[in-house]
């Protein structure tokens, strides 16, 4: 039986299948295509047919990650949507949350609305904060609203109505006669998405769900059709934004859910490496083409970020989501950011990529400004003549003339500023991984730093030794280390769901009841009738009396009050350093992980029969250090070929067909019996 | 001194400038997540940076723009006030209006951080006390007369040795404070910003050493200093005046008439306020340090709104004024309410440059935060206190209609309140939060964008309101022949009469269950000549019900009706 991924990225899609009899891994690329992506996903499975004998016969799993919600997000391709809110409110998509973070920026405005006033219609009905009906629904100004609707020609309805989280009796009928009086129309309500408070979060979290649901319930459909015709008869799933997979049905039914899809599986695949390792907490860093981003994992499991928005920048608020989404750090700086000089003479690298046309100077396909990858190639990290599977050869004259331009006004040579360029990206990433770690209150020395992405292991050393990090860790396949980790996910379902109350003593009790309650609506989203072979973790977010922000504990049924409230009090000080034991604590939301247990990728033993350091070695290459010793020559080794048990000092290269890891002087490597590369400081 | 060719290498700077946003970034973090005051961690009315051993902002972090300039001042006073008396762990204190501070409530704490036996730094948080103490909860009577009204004062002290506070401070805030444990708590909170910056920035200097960090300072404000001059050089030399008019002072309501004289020279930049009245009878005066940081707000808005700030941008500006006007207001002068009154030295200085250079300028917006308090018990007897800054209309800019309902100059990552959150906190009913497009907003070819309508129906047995609303009677200016905007109004509806009653800056009053509180803030001025405007911009402000088809007609000159 052979389980099988497969993830659509901007520029390639990446295919990786298991066989869990034999433990074989089948890795393939292809160009993605833009227009249908199941066209790319189908190129990928033929790929892997004939290059490396994959037998879709024996796929019994296939797991799907592609870029189809956030695309038609990003680039405002939707449906025409309408919206369905409380007389009285709505504007209050148009309106947000006001805030102006761009603050010497006179011209600002607030992020434009998905869905424009026309077509936001008011009903009148009433629920109080504690979910009492203050106001029953006014059906006839559903009615008319439909009516409105269907003269706008509207494909998608959204529906959002005040504290539809303590009473979502409303929205549901509301929902009922729309979906009866307009048959072709796609409608959402938002309790069905989101059962948390804050009206603008979840007004623009269903808003943006109907806006995109419609083209996902086309595309899968699309997709299976394809798959069935190709002979992929199996589960069908879909890679989720929290780190787990859905049935493509389940992921239509809440669409957003797949926003982050592609990141997401690479986080699901760090977790993955770290308990293949026994490592549980996992600082994770892809450094892919245009960005880099971090994201934390622990006890096993990726970090959420509850308040998640869609376009966010420093200066801009971006569009929150009240959907699960992995915490993920993400900066402009990968292996095609180009460095240049900024209006203060400084030297900057990135935002902007050279992306894959024209690319970096190196490739010769025209591109004339440096980038990272240009750097690289430069001081001697990649052989030019093995890059890509040595698909194509990269031109050093090329990235030292491009890297030229900038030696003048820098007053470096060209070797110092292809080191610089190097230097400064890396230093964005410190501060980015700085930001999910120290930041956050987590000790990066109890981390190990997991590293892929073409451009990432080149780098990682490095960091690791910036960030003290415990160590760093190369997974296999790291140039597709995302669809690798696609099957490292479990089916999962995050059920959140706001609860306000102070924590006394019968709150036990009752959040019990409540999780009990939600364990039922995640049995039913599995479509399952008992618990057999589903995990449940409990969470519950509180927060002293007073404080606006909360603080995730972990819940178990059979706790007592004392050791809960003591549970909180440490999580708090773990986070921000100090604790108020007198102080009232407040339940505002639960959150129930709902996992189904199940075979995932295995990393399997390499076969060390015949391998030696010796004949690992593929020759010399010289490497530029800059202040740490200038050129110096480094041993490079093949990858495939290096024995496990072995410890190597460095400085060393080693390569593999999709990228190239460092290891500075003062540092070892070694080779796990499952083929995984740990890189730890030499002690003195 | 003599001229280096250059200390630093560049990329050692960029990645020292890298360090030192990160660093004051962690120190905002810290900040908005452990305060236990929602003006903190909901307004972010604080602000956090890091001065040369000159006092010379060298980093900040801001959630609100009122800080940009008050540091420097800030750290000046209190270095000239210690000189030599300060140790490693020693944290100094001021909320002193007329030394660089801006009201009582805004405490800023201050520690010198010594590497290699001197002063290499001084990291600096700015953080607003729920309450000092003073007449009223909060601090801020609208009808305070003197500085004596408006809680504890802590002139340049000091309030922690050896990174440990001194009991005996400790002892005097709690005993002059309304709400100690959260005072404590936030000073806590601002202690370890502090902490933090003197941590990071030790590590920054045992890897390159202080003598590289300080040039890498030095060359950062250098730069700024030379790109502002660039753009302010590029700018016609001449003489630019504006003037306005504050709605009252929180005592009477009569107008109070401001004016600027802005002139630009040889790369340099006056602002001289020179004929302003002088300091006015209720608290919306500033000092000089606020009057400082509301120029320095618009002038880094000129230069380069999005590059982060350090003194070095301000050096080619000059702020004039003599003492005792309304933007220099000296002791015992209230000031309370100051940012009701420098955002109209923001103003003025906005609104005379707005013609000079457009790309980065809008005609006035409604100015004003707009703050409501309402104070009263809830069922179970508990008392509570909400305090609520508004959003509100933006002016047109050229090519592109005004922002709607986003927050005042003087505030900036502020974020509107939940209403699901506040009727599960409060014994408030929320009617309504909508735009406030019945209020209007300026015509013109680019017109000014709406303010809100928030409608509370008080739900507990009673209440008490105050409020201090700007611009209720001089609305948002229009430029380039573009319309004013509209007014800010606080309106009160009496249960058992109907009987409306509309405030701006309101002291005091009782309201009881029933009652209702219509807020609803103006929409910003137009730009450019309402003829100029396109029709099709008119036919889809009216489907979309932004203005009606009589008002289209009577500031358009707009016939008929929307068209599909």
């Amino acid at each position: 039986m052979i389980r099988l991924a497969t993830d659509v990225g901007g520029t390639f899609t990446d295919l990786v299948g298991y066989d869990e009899k034999t433990g074989k891994v089948f890795t393939s690329k292809s160009l993605t295509t833009p227009q249908d992506q199941s066209i790319g996903v189908l190129d990928v499975i033929d790929r892997a047919e004939s290059a490396s004998g994959l037998d879709t016969d024996k796929v019994r799993f296939f797991a799907h990650g592609g870029t189809t919600v956030i695309n038609a997000i990003t680039e405002r391709k939707g449906v025409r949507t309408a919206l369905v809110t409380t007389a009285g409110f709505r504007d209050v998509l148009e309106i947000g949350r006001g805030n102006r973070p761009d603050l010497y920026n006179l011209q600002f405005h607030s992020p434009e609305p998905f869905i424009p006033r026309k077509l936001r219609t008011e009903v009148r009905e009433r629920v109080g904060a504690d979910g009492r009906v203050i106001e029953p629904l006014n059906e006839d100004d559903v009615r008319e609203a439909a009516r409105l609707f269907l003269e706008e020609g509207v494909e998608a309805v959204a529906v959002i109505f005040l504290h539809s989280y303590a009473h979502p009796d409303h929205e549901k009928r509301c929902a009922e006669l729309l979906r009866d009086l307009l048959p072709d129309v796609t409608v959402c309500a938002s309790y069905e998405i989101s059962r948390q408070w804050r009206e603008y979060e979840r007004t623009n979290t269903v808003a943006l769900n109907a806006y995109v649901q419609p083209i996902i319930q086309r595309y899968f459909a699309n997709l299976e059709k394809a798959l069935a015709a190709k002979g992929v008869y199996s589960a069908y799933y879909a890679m989720l934004s929290n780190g787990g997979v859905a049935t493509f049905s389940q992921a239509v039914a809440s669409p957003l859910t797949l926003v982050e899809s592609g990141p997401s599986g690479g986080a699901a695949g760090a977790a993955r490496i770290g308990a293949i390792l026994g490592e549980r907490d996992v600082l994770y860093l892809d450094v892919g083409g245009t960005t880099a981003k971090c994201t934390l994992i622990r006890d096993g499991k990726p970090n959420l970020d509850a308040e998640y928005k869609l376009e966010w920048a420093r200066t801009f608020p971006g569009y929150p989501v009240q959907v699960p989404v992995v915490d993920i750090v993400e900066i402009g700086s990968g292996g095609g950011s180009i460095a240049w000089i900024d209006a203060a003479g400084g030297l900057r690298v990135g935002p902007k990529s050279a992306g894959s046309a024209p690319g970096p100077a190196c490739y010769g396909l025209g591109g004339t400004e440096p980038t990272v990858t240009d750097a690289k190639v430069a001081i001697g990290l990649l052989d030019p003549a093995a890059f890509a599977e040595g698909a194509m050869t990269l031109d050093v004259e090329l990235a030292q003339q491009a890297i030229a331009g900038l030696a003048g006004p820098l007053g470096l040579s060209v070797d110092d500023v292809a080191q610089a360029i190097i230097d400064v990206a890396e230093s964005n990433m410190i501060n980015a991984l700085k930001l999910v770690t120290v930041q956050r209150g987590h000790d990066p020395r109890d981390l190990a730093l997991v590293v892929s992405g073409g451009a990432g292991p080149m780098l990682g050393a490095r960091l690791g030794r910036e960030l003290n990090a415990k160590s760093i860790i190369i997974p296999p396949h790291s140039g597709i280390f995302s669809a690798w980790g696609m099957l490292a996910a479990h089916p999962r379902a995050d059920i959140r769901k706001t609860w306000f109350s102070p924590l006394v003593a019968s709150s036990l009790g009752e959040l019990a009841k409540l999780f009990t309650d939600m364990e039922g609506e995640a049995l039913s989203y599995f479509d399952r009738d008992n618990t057999d072979g589903v995990t449940f973790s409990y969470t519950v977010e509180m927060r002293y009396h007073g404080q606006e922000h909360s603080v995730s504990t972990r819940f178990t049924p059979s706790m007592q009050l004392v050791d809960f409230a003591e549970a909180f009090h440490s999580a708090h000080e773990t986070a921000y350093s100090f604790r108020l034991p007198d102080a009232r604590i407040e339940v505002t939301n639960l959150h129930l992980q709902a996992e189904i247990a199940g075979n995932v990728i295995d990393c399997p033993p390499i076969d060390n029969d015949g391998r030696t350091v010796a004949k690992a070695r593929k020759g010399e290459r010289k490497v530029y250090f800059g202040n740490d010793g200038g050129w110096k020559s480094c041993a490079v080794y093949d990858r495939n070929g290096l024995p496990c048990g072995e410890r190597l000092s460095g400085p060393l290269l080693v390569e593999e067909p999709t990228t190239t890891t460092l290891v500075h002087a003062g540092q070892v490597l070694e080779v796990t019996d499952r083929g995984i590369m740990v890189i730890t400081e030499e002690v003195r | 001194m003599e001229q280096q060719v250059r200390a630093v290498d560049p990329v050692t700077q960029e990645i020292i400038q890298g360090k030192l946003l990160s660093m004051v970034d962690e120190m905002g973090i810290v900040m908005a997540r452990t305060s236990m005051s929602p003006v903190i961690y909901e307004v972010l009315d604080f602000a956090c940076g890091i001065c040369t051993r000159d006092c010379d902002l060298i980093a900040q972090t801001n959630g609100i723009t009122l800080f940009t300039g008050t540091f420097a001042t800030q750290v000046r006073s209190l270095v000239e006030r210690f000189a030599d008396d300060m140790a490693p762990g020693d944290v100094l204190v001021t909320n002193d209006p007329y030394a660089g501070g801006t009201h009582s409530c805004d405490l800023a704490i201050m520690r010198p951080i010594f590497a290699e036996g001197r002063i290499i730094a001084f990291a600096i948080n700015v953080a607003h006390w729920l309450d000092v103490g003073g007449a009223v909860p909060g601090s801020l009577p609208p009808d305070a007369s003197s500085v004596f009204q408006e809680g504890l004062r802590l002139p340049c002290v000091r309030i922690a040795r050896d990174d440990k506070l001194l009991p005996d401070m400790v002892r005097i805030i709690s005993e002059n404070v309304r709400l100690p444990e959260v005072a404590l708590g936030d000073l806590n909170a601002q202690l370890a910003t502090v902490r933090i910056a003197e941590r990071r920035i030790l590590e920054m200097v045992e890897k390159y050493g202080a003598a590289t960090v300080q040039d890498a300072f030095d060359h950062l404000l250098d730069v700024s200093e030379r790109r502002s001059q660039d753009v302010i050089t590029a700018l016609p030399d001449g003489t630019y005046e504006a003037t306005d008019i504050i709605d009252g002072d929180g005592i009477s309501t009569d107008p109070i008439e401001v004016k600027v004289a802005i002139r630009i020279a040889g790369g340099r930049m006056e602002v001289d306020f020179t004929g302003c009245p002088p300091a006015a009878a209720g608290p919306i005066n500033c000092a000089r340090g606020a009057l400082s940081s509301a120029v320095k707000t618009i002038f880094k808005a000129l230069v380069a709104p999005q590059e982060p700030s350090n003194e070095g941008w301000f050096r080619p500006l000059s702020v004039i004024a003599p003492d005792g006007t309304v933007f220099t207001a000296q002791k015992p002068s209230p000031t309370g309410w100051y940012y009701e009154g420098s955002v109209h030295a923001s103003e003025l200085v906005w609104k005379a440059l707005a013609p000079l250079m457009p790309e980065r300028f809008s005609a006035g917006s409604y100015s004003s935060l707009c703050v409501t308090y309402i104070n009263g018990r809830t069922a179970d007897g508990e008392e509570f206190i909400h305090i609520e800054p508004q959003h509100g209309g933006w002016g047109g800019a050229p090519g592109r209609d005004g922002a709607s309902a986003v927050i005042a100059l003087t505030d900036g990552d502020t974020y509107n309140y939940s209403v699901e959150l506040i009727e599960a906190k409060f014994p408030l009913h929320v009617r309504r939060y909508a735009l406030n497009v019945e209020g209007g907003a300026g015509a013109g070819q680019w017109r000014g964008g709406f303010g809100v309508v928030r409608e509370y129906e008080i739900l507990s047995g009673e209440a008490d309101i105050h409020s201090g609303f700007g611009r209720s009677r001089t609305p948002p200016w229009g430029m380039d022949g573009g319309g004013s905007g509209s007014l800010n109004r606080l309106d009160v509806v009496d249960q058992e009469t109907a009987n409306t009653v509309t405030y701006g800056r309101l002291s005091h009053r009782r309201v009881v269950k029933g009652d209702l509180l219509r807020i609803a803030t103006g929409g910003g001025g137009g730009w450019g000549d309402p003829a100029m405007r396109s029709r099709d911009a008119i036919a889809e402000d009216i489907r979309s019900g932004y203005i009606s088809a009589e008002r289209a007609a009577s500031e358009y000159n707009h016939r008929g009706t929307a068209t599909k």
